[in-house]
């Protein structure tokens, strides 16, 4: 009598155990650890200012390539052509739009002090999502929308749209139109020169 | 007394099974709700489908583009920078306010337009409480007081709601990027605006128009420049967040007003 009911117990564990897991390792539960983590390197005081420049961002990237996919943002921003290109040329792309990303965007979020962040909402569509937030921004707030895929039960950003403008879409539809113009060394020639700018 | 208990059991037991389909369910439809319309999964799948993007003037674009930058680096900067060093930032916001205001009946009447009754109420509200209790606009106790957020919808959002297409996309001197849609709506917008029957003579209505966008822009000094700093080719660059703007403003998604692209 004790076993069936202690099976009972366990069978019925069982039926939850799916949703438990589930819920844990959401997109927007994802998510938020990455944020915070963020968040807790950019408020640091041993690693604030022009001097720590270095150390912080070094260690702002090597956390954000865990949970940022910058393959699969650089197999978008390229299209159809990513296939035909060699596994060298892939990676020497990659590498290149990742520092160019980290230029342009660690320069705008270490301006962060603090400003207050809510999660507004996410849609699963099978294995991609979206996770909506917004951030203070002098009295208003700014939409800012996280698009992840799912890898080996991991969600990663692969995009971030800014009061609906896609960031990845931006670059994407640049890089066709010097992609048509100047083939795929033309514009590995232009992120070489745009990343010096940032020097 | 047995039975009624079975019965609770067997409940507990069926809530315990479900229990997780439901949890399930209920975000499924939550989703659904904040849905933009048909786009249902527009947005998911945004690069897999290439949207399309009519440019057919790209090369007379880009030379406007061109004059409209050396402008913005000759005219409209030094201009606004002077400007913002003078006056402060509480005034200059309050300049805001009042040219916002002054443009209520644009959104009032396209809120009309489109139908959207509730919207059109709200920025009347929003009119009457800031012109007086706002001492003619210069505040916006509309927002702060009670709570009132203004519904921006411009004419060339009314043509879309009315079905008429985008067209091809159009970078215009001063004015800047526009589709073809947008630059019939600006016109529209114009017949609205209290400003063109106000200043009879055009050179008037050039500096009201002026003065607001030197305001605008001093009030967000870093857009134009950024864009250009962190992108490959501003042209496009630039055309893809006015499409993205436009587009995302006409589903009603949440967007603030994009000075960017109001101010270029």
């Amino acid at each position: 009598m004790n076993y069936k009911k202690l099976l009972l117990v366990l069978a019925l564990c069982c039926c939850w155990l799916p949703a438990v897991a589930q819920a844990v390792s959401g997109p927007t539960e994802q998510l938020k650890p990455t944020l915070d983590t963020l968040i807790a390197i950019l408020l640091d005081p041993s690693l604030k200012g022009e001097k720590q420049k270095e150390a912080r961002r070094t260690k702002i990237m090597g956390y954000v390539t865990q949970k940022f996919d910058f393959r699969e943002m650089s197999q978008r921003v390229i299209g159809r052509e990513w296939k035909d290109l060699s596994k060298e040329k892939q990676d020497r792309f990659q590498v290149l739009f990742t520092k160019l990303l980290e230029n342009a965007y660690l320069g705008k979020i270490e301006t962060y002090s603090g400003e207050e962040i809510q999660f507004t909402g996410e849609r699963i569509k099978d294995n991609r999502a979206i996770v909506s937030t917004q951030i203070e921004n002098n009295g208003q707030w700014l939409p800012v929308d996280y698009i992840m895929i799912k890898k080996a039960e991991q969600w990663m950003v692969y995009d971030i749209n800014i009061e609906g403008m896609s960031l990845v879409r931006n670059y994407m539809e640049q890089f066709k139109s010097i992609l048509r113009r100047d083939k795929f060394d033309g514009l590995v020639k232009l992120l070489e020169e745009k990343n010096s700018t940032f020097e | 007394m047995m039975i009624s208990k079975k019965i609770v059991l067997f409940f507990l037991f069926l809530a315990f099974l479900l229990g997780p389909v439901w949890v399930v369910q209920a975000d499924e439809a939550e989703g659904t709700v904040a849905l933009p319309r048909d786009d249902r999964n527009k947005d998911l799948d945004t690069f897999f489908d290439p949207e399309d993007i009519t440019d057919p003037f790209e090369p007379m674009n880009r030379v406007f583009f061109q004059v409209n930058d050396k402008l913005y680096f000759w005219i409209l900067k030094p201009v606004s920078t002077a400007y913002r060093t003078v006056v402060p930032v509480d005034f200059r916001q309050c300049f805001g306010n009042f040219f916002d205001n002054v443009a209520a009946p644009v959104r009032v009447v396209n809120n009309l337009l489109q139908g959207k009754f509730a919207g059109a109420g709200i920025d009347l509200s929003r009119f009457l409480i800031n012109s007086t209790a706002g001492v003619l606009g210069f505040g916006d106790p509309a927002l702060i007081s009670f709570g009132l957020e203004p519904r921006p919808e411009d004419f060339g959002q009314t043509l879309g709601v009315w079905g008429l297409g985008e067209g091809p996309y159009l970078c215009l001197p001063i004015i800047g990027p526009l589709t073809f849609r947008d630059s019939a709506g600006f016109a529209g917008d114009a017949l609205l605006h209290p400003g063109t029957y106000v200043f009879g003579n055009p050179v008037d209505r050039a500096a009201y128009y002026s003065a607001d966008r030197v305001n605008m822009l001093s009030l967000h000094p870093d857009l134009y420049e950024d864009m250009k700093r962190y992108s490959l080719d501003p042209y496009i660059s630039m055309r893809q967040f006015y499409l993205d703007y436009r587009r995302n403003k006409l589903l009603d998604r949440p967007v603030r007003s994009n000075v960017m692209i109001n101010e270029l």
